[in-house]
């Protein structure tokens, strides 16, 4: 699905030189804008920043989650080892409401969760 | 894939409110052992966990402009909000990787980019934001073209 390209075109097209995000950055910023009615303005490094601290969070997210999946000898992430490493990791806390939720939103797919796709 | 969350607004569509899946996927498997796999479950729920974070962070640091009075929520706030959030890890290196931006940026500060992003700031917060990159060249000795205070 082609991303609207006009934001992440516009940083590109201006400097050429910050090189590809690996987070699509228009994306990043309707996020932002989302969060809350007060967010009125966004500078344009914000969603370059957020992009770098993404990147960030999934990859320690994911490594805490990895070590609950090697407890267990698995060698596949399953969505309870994110839960696992959010419930046991402070700082995401605010997380955890989000994950203990009965899985409607994320759940469309696969009702009922039995066999998680691998890729 | 198109379906109505229904949660905050209902004009806003899953593919808005997620980063893609794809991307939020490489980035997971870039930092796991080469046969480790990942449960498409897993995957969504990462997806969802990065969204709140994003409005998590921008939430405070939204709060921070406000308390100063200031409209544009620029790359400082979202640092300084990390560390107020307990992501201190996260701070330094995302104000290096700012400020390396802004340095590739050349002279020109972002917000002085208004001819592109006329919408989205305010002189005001063109002459603050830009004081501070001010600073920062003048602390790494180079100079910039004058502001427009």
């Amino acid at each position: 699905m082609r991303q609207p390209g006009m934001y992440s075109g516009m940083l590109s097209g201006l400097s050429g030189k910050t090189g590809p995000h690996s987070l699509p950055l228009a994306r990043i910023k309707k996020i932002m804008k989302k969060s809350g009615d007060d967010v009125k303005m966004i500078s344009g490094e914000a969603p370059i920043v957020f992009s770098k601290a993404c990147e960030l969070f999934i990859e320690e997210l994911t490594r805490r989650s990895w070590t609950t999946t090697m407890q267990g000898k698995r060698r596949t992430l399953h969505k309870d080892d994110v839960v696992s490493a959010v419930v046991a990791t402070d700082i995401f806390d605010f997380l955890v409401n989000l994950v203990s939720e009965p899985p409607n939103a994320a759940d469309e797919d696969a009702p009922g969760g039995t066999s998680d796709t691998e890729h | 894939m198109v379906d109505n969350i229904g949660a905050d607004d209902g004009c806003i569509k899953e593919q808005d409110r997620l980063l893609p899946i794809a991307n939020v996927g490489r980035i997971m498997k870039q930092i796991l052992p080469p046969n480790a796999k990942v449960s498409k479950e897993a995957k969504e729920t990462m997806q969802e966990c990065v969204s709140e974070f994003i409005g998590f962070v921008t939430g405070e640091a939204s709060e921070k402009c406000r308390k100063e009075r200031r409209k544009t929520v620029n790359g400082d706030d979202i640092c300084c909000a990390m560390e107020t959030l307990g992501f201190d890890d996260y701070a330094d290196p995302l104000r290096r990787y700012l400020h390396r931006y802004r340095d590739l940026e050349g002279d020109k500060p972002n917000q002085q980019k208004a001819m592109n992003n006329s919408s989205e700031s305010n002189s005001v917060e063109q002459s603050w934001s830009y004081r501070n990159t001010q600073q920062y060249k003048n602390d790494q000795g180079l100079t910039s073209t004058s502001a427009n205070f």
